[in-house]
């Protein structure tokens, strides 16, 4: 392999593909990062909730509904799950003593009951729904898929508008005060106990965001929502609780440190590489590249 | 617990005394054929192929007498495609519901610890699925018999097609990394280089990867006519799809292992299987009287077509009953004798079980898929597949 | 005079009796029998009980939760076949076993115990992860497939000797070495030192003001907690004769976890309980529906919620009452749990 070769061919894409996978992480470690960093807990069944998006896309399309109008159907539908998960399951033991390990263990076994019930529901075989921006532009020799260029400027939106609201709205104002001091925020009128089963219900409808997203590159099947669990804890840890821009800065760099390795290394030290960086960041900077939101 | 586990021990050794004195009545009762296979897990399409072959072998034999006058009973346990439940299941099987006969494993882990424990409580078992050549070659069992084709059937036949198809291709090799993948890959490279084609390059990617697109300029950069593949069900979705997606698929021939495309995963891959090809010991396009009957069987009863996995297993079972119909008993060391050698018909064509290694020998075809089905588009006989018997235990 | 600790250890003692008695009874019942599976059943039971007793130790006592524990367990099942397959002695191959564990739990420990909460969940699950993959990899290991082959070993004790082949002999050695596990711990959580583990959970902000060093205590639970699983594991090979690599999967830590949480989390025979109820729990539920990720999910989700001191908080507080008739100046334990309703984070 010349050396022209190895860059049009090899290195070039891989930077690009790279990015789509990039932005496919961020957003499924959105969610996670702000349940994990404003609420303080653990939601080991995120992965699960972003099957559950991922498999309403795929029944609610082979129905007859419209991609674009499942964007907006999809996460909307997610809300009343979140809030009910996080009133039942979240709320109960969200008080006790080691909130952590309790809320950790308790979506723990929401993720091993939803994905047996969705194979219950939609059966072992994967499935997968047709892409809805069909065909792939060449420029300069790297060829990307169009539905690829679309997620990655959706996904830019996206994090957009959810940092737009955390950061610059008196409900993400609300959201902060409620995670940074709770009694304090209650007494100066935030409503909190609404203001935690709401951002639960937000993270939960970002996980089924991305599940719509994803479906028609990653297909759909029951196991899915493992997939991408470390490698989100990972972004939710190096990129610091809570933190958007950390999310989005770590996704985006372990996505391509990852394709990297797997290039020069070889493939099966992406897994190594992407978990010694979690224990690296643990050790060295537990606060992670940006720092916690709301604990400043 | 504590009553539980009395009251399962006292029924136990109460069950195994009625076994005793009902000795005499044996001829009557049923043939008890336990299944250990995955109904949960990432196996379970897989596991659910065998028990609907299984369940309509049972189903005619039954209706046509049974096996020497005896009712077939099957007995299912999931064991979540992992060797320590398997073998625990197993020994339930051989120990508390006192099965004649064993099968449906599934990994390869699984039927090599299956086999040792039919060696150790002296019964015999089958599998219909694991395609890991040592099975049948170094680790070999004399309780273990395999129906279906082992990966060096399949990559002979393969490669045999591809060397007329394709003379001379550069062929650029994907394999899934783990033991599996890495075998069946150096097996079919081995078989393409003797039949002359030329590699292009190897990549081994982690199982459950989820983009391949990172190994694609590797592959554009190395220009292959062929692309094999030994990835499997959501893995091989995701690599075949998204070729497609980047328009790779065009001017490139992609083959692979049996289970890389399967029924369980070519409805979610769609238009980005068409022209897949590999070789395998089955299809439901196969084009005979026997074939044709089975597979309406089949659909009658699952609504869904037979796969190997599910036409194999339905073999199975007439293959026990000539052999217990022969040997006049369910007595192992009398049924293993009449195992070894015998000669049956399935709706695959005549297999014949090597005594030498207990693998079944069988015509071996080469697939395509067409419109999403998978058209036959070569064979070769079975002793041109099978390979040397390299077996040495028994 | 014993104060609350004592007394609950000695409430757990009183359990422990109970469980040896009725697995004692089985042992009588299945040689009377003539049983084979539910004697190997139960051994095998005993054999995850000792892992998910590693797992108690660890999160019932010093409050920390390993997601990883079934690398220890793998590691120890590994060096065991390793040496059954050269040398088919049960001592050695104990001894190999222990001291690779050994090892294996300081190197660990040192990378685990930098951090703590719920990021150590996360480092013990990533670290079982990346080893496991290892193994599944290693072709000199058996890859994916596992190593099989192990000899059935004749155990040695003196002048008498025992086959791993036989269900009664090998049950009682496996029984013997599980409760002797179980003893050992509850004795080392009793001594002063053993007492510092059990502060750390209470309030770990004022153990270095008492005058100790909570990274110490904390890598000695960790070693032990890991020396424990090693020894269980080892034991694995002998009944089953083999190993592969899905023993140090998630699935064999997260049923550990399930057990602890079932039986009950910082009493320790809660754990040895709740091991031998799951294995009970999928037996029965596993033979009428193949859902049975479902059932056992719910279960543990309404213990973690409801039912927080598991099976055994729910037994253990009458029999102490009971107890403690005889020392009135002590009461019930309550603190060593996972409890709603006390404090902030």
């Amino acid at each position: 392999m010349n050396a022209l070769d190895y860059l049009q061919f090899v290195l070039a894409p891989q930077v690009v593909n790279g990015l789509a996978l990039g932005v496919a992480v961020v957003l499924v470690a959105l969610g996670l990062t702000i349940i994990f960093g404003m609420l303080d807990v653990i939601n080991m069944s995120h992965g699960e909730f972003y099957a559950i998006g991922a498999y309403a896309a795929l029944a609610l399309g082979a129905a007859g509904i419209n991609f674009w109008f499942l964007l907006v159907l999809v996460p909307i539908l997610m809300v009343p799950l979140g809030m009910a998960a996080e009133r039942l399951l979240i709320r109960p033991v969200f008080d006790s003593k080691d909130r952590h390990v309790t809320t950790l263990l308790v979506t723990f076994g929401l993720a091993l009951v939803v994905e047996d019930l969705l194979k219950v529901v939609f059966g072992p075989n994967t499935q997968r729904p047709p892409t809805p921006i069909p065909g792939a532009t060449e420029l300069a020799g790297i060829i990307v898929p169009n539905y690829r260029l679309f997620l990655i400027v959706v996904g830019a939106a996206i994090v957009s508008a959810v940092a737009y609201v955390v950061y610059r709205t008196r409900l993400g104002a609300m959201v902060r005060a409620a995670a940074f001091d709770r009694n304090m925020a209650a007494s100066l009128g935030v409503p909190v106990a609404l203001v935690y089963a709401g951002t639960f219900a937000f993270g939960v409808a970002l996980a089924g965001l991305a599940g719509v997203l994803l479906a028609p590159i990653y297909s759909v099947f029951p196991t899915m929502g493992r997939d991408f669990i470390l490698l989100a804890f990972t972004v939710v840890i190096v990129g610091g609780m809570g933190s958007i821009w950390g999310a989005v800065v770590a996704g985006l760099l372990l996505t391509q440190v990852q394709a990297l390795a797997s290039l020069v290394i070889s493939p099966v030290w992406t897994d190594p590489i992407v978990f010694g960086t979690m224990v690296a960041f643990l050790v060295f900077r537990p606060q992670g590249l940006f720092g916690r939101l709301g604990h400043a | 617990m504590k009553t539980t586990g009395f009251l399962a021990a006292a029924l136990g050794g109460l069950l195994a005394a009625t076994a005793l004195t009902s000795g005499a009545l044996a001829q009557s009762t049923p043939i008890k054929i336990g299944v250990v296979t995955p109904l949960s897990g990432t196996y379970t399409p897989i596991g659910q192929q065998v028990r609907w072959g299984l369940e309509l072998a049972a189903k005619e034999i039954n209706a046509a007498g049974g096996i020497a006058g005896r009712q077939v009973n099957l007995i299912f346990e999931d064991e979540e495609a992992n060797p320590s439940v398997a073998v625990q299941k197993a020994e339930k099987l051989f120990q508390v519901e006192k099965v004649d006969f064993l099968a449906g494993t599934v990994n390869s882990g699984s039927t090599l610890a299956v086999a040792q424990l039919a060696e150790r409580n002296n019964k015999l078992a089958a599998t219909t699925v694991s395609f890991a050549d040592s099975i049948t070659t170094d680790k070999c069992s004399p309780n273990m018999f395999r129906v279906n084709a082992r990966a060096e059937q399949q990559s002979v036949a393969l490669a045999a097609w591809l060397a007329k198809e394709k003379p001379n291709a550069k062929v650029y090799y994907l394999g899934p990394d783990y033991e599996m993948g890495r075998s069946t890959v150096a097996a079919f490279k081995s078989s393409a280089e003797k039949t002359g084609s030329a590699t292009g390059g190897e990549v081994f990617a982690p199982l459950d990867s989820k983009d391949y697109t990172q190994y694609f300029g590797q592959i554009r950069a190395t220009r292959p006519q062929v692309l094999y593949t030994s990835v499997a069900g959501n893995d091989t979705v995701r690599l075949l799809t998204q070729l497609q997606d980047f328009g790779l698929l065009t001017n490139l021939t992609v083959v692979g292992a049996s289970g890389t495309v399967t029924s369980q995963n070519i409805g979610a891959i769609g238009a980005a299987a068409e022209g897949f090809a590999t070789g395998v010991g089955y299809s439901p396009q196969i084009d005979s009287p026997e074939n044709k009957k089975f597979v309406a069987a089949f659909r009658d009863a699952t609504k869904a077509d037979p796969d190997l996995y599910g036409a194999d297993s339905y073999g199975l079972l007439f293959a026990y009953k000539a052999a217990v119909e022969k040997a006049g008993s369910t007595e192992t060391d009398k049924v293993r004798e009449a195992l070894r050698g015998l000669t049956w018909q399935t709706p695959q064509g005549a297999k014949t079980i090597r005594a030498g290694d207990h693998q079944a020998m069988q015509p071996m075809y080469v697939v395509r898929v067409t419109k999403g089905k998978f058209d036959i588009i070569d064979s070769v006989a079975s002793d041109k597949a099978i390979g040397p018997d390299a077996c040495t235990r028994f | 005079m014993r104060d609350r600790l004592t007394n609950a250890m000695r409430a757990s003692h009183v359990l422990a009796l109970i469980f040896v008695a009725g697995a004692l009874a089985l042992a009588v019942i299945g040689a009377a029998t003539g049983d084979t599976f539910y004697l190997r059943l139960g051994t095998e039971a005993l054999i995850f009980a000792g892992l998910a007793l590693s797992v108690d130790l660890l999160l019932g006592y010093s409050g920390a939760l390993s997601l990883g524990q079934a690398l220890y367990f793998g590691v120890g099942a590994y060096v065991s076949a390793l040496t059954l397959l050269k040398v088919p002695s049960f001592w050695l191959a104990m001894l190999a076993a222990g001291g690779a564990t050994l090892v294996a739990s300081i190197i660990g420990g040192l990378i685990a115990n930098r951090v703590r909460g719920v990021y150590f969940a996360l480092i013990t699950f990533g670290l079982a992860q990346v080893v496991s993959k290892v193994v599944y990899n290693t072709r000199e290991l058996g890859a994916s497939d596992g190593m099989i082959g192990i000899p059935v070993i004749d155990i040695g004790f003196g002048p008498f000797s025992v086959s791993a082949g036989n269900p009664v002999g090998f049950f009682l050695i496996v029984l013997a070495i599980i409760m002797g596990l179980y003893w050992l711990t509850a004795y080392l959580l009793d001594t002063p030192f053993g007492r510092v583990l059990t502060a750390l959970k209470a309030n770990e902000k004022r153990v270095p003001f008492l005058g100790y060093s909570v990274w110490r205590a904390r890598m000695f639970s960790y070693v032990l907690a890991g020396l424990i699983a090693g020894l269980s594991g080892a034991l694995y090979p002998m009944l089953r004769g083999f190993v592969s690599p899905e023993l140090m999967f998630f699935a064999t830590s997260g049923n550990a976890v399930i057990s602890v949480i079932l039986g009950g989390v910082g009493t320790l025979i809660g754990a040895i309980y709740g091991s031998v109820l799951l294995v009970v729990l999928k037996s029965i539920i596993g033979s009428w529906t193949e859902h049975h990720l479902i059932v056992i999910g719910l279960i543990f989700m309404i213990c973690v919620m409801f039912l927080p001191k598991g099976l055994i908080g729910f037994i253990r507080p009458r029999l102490e009452e009971r107890l403690s008739e005889k020392t009135p100046d002590a009461t019930p334990l309550t603190s060593v749990s996972l409890q709603p309703g006390s404090a902030k984070p």
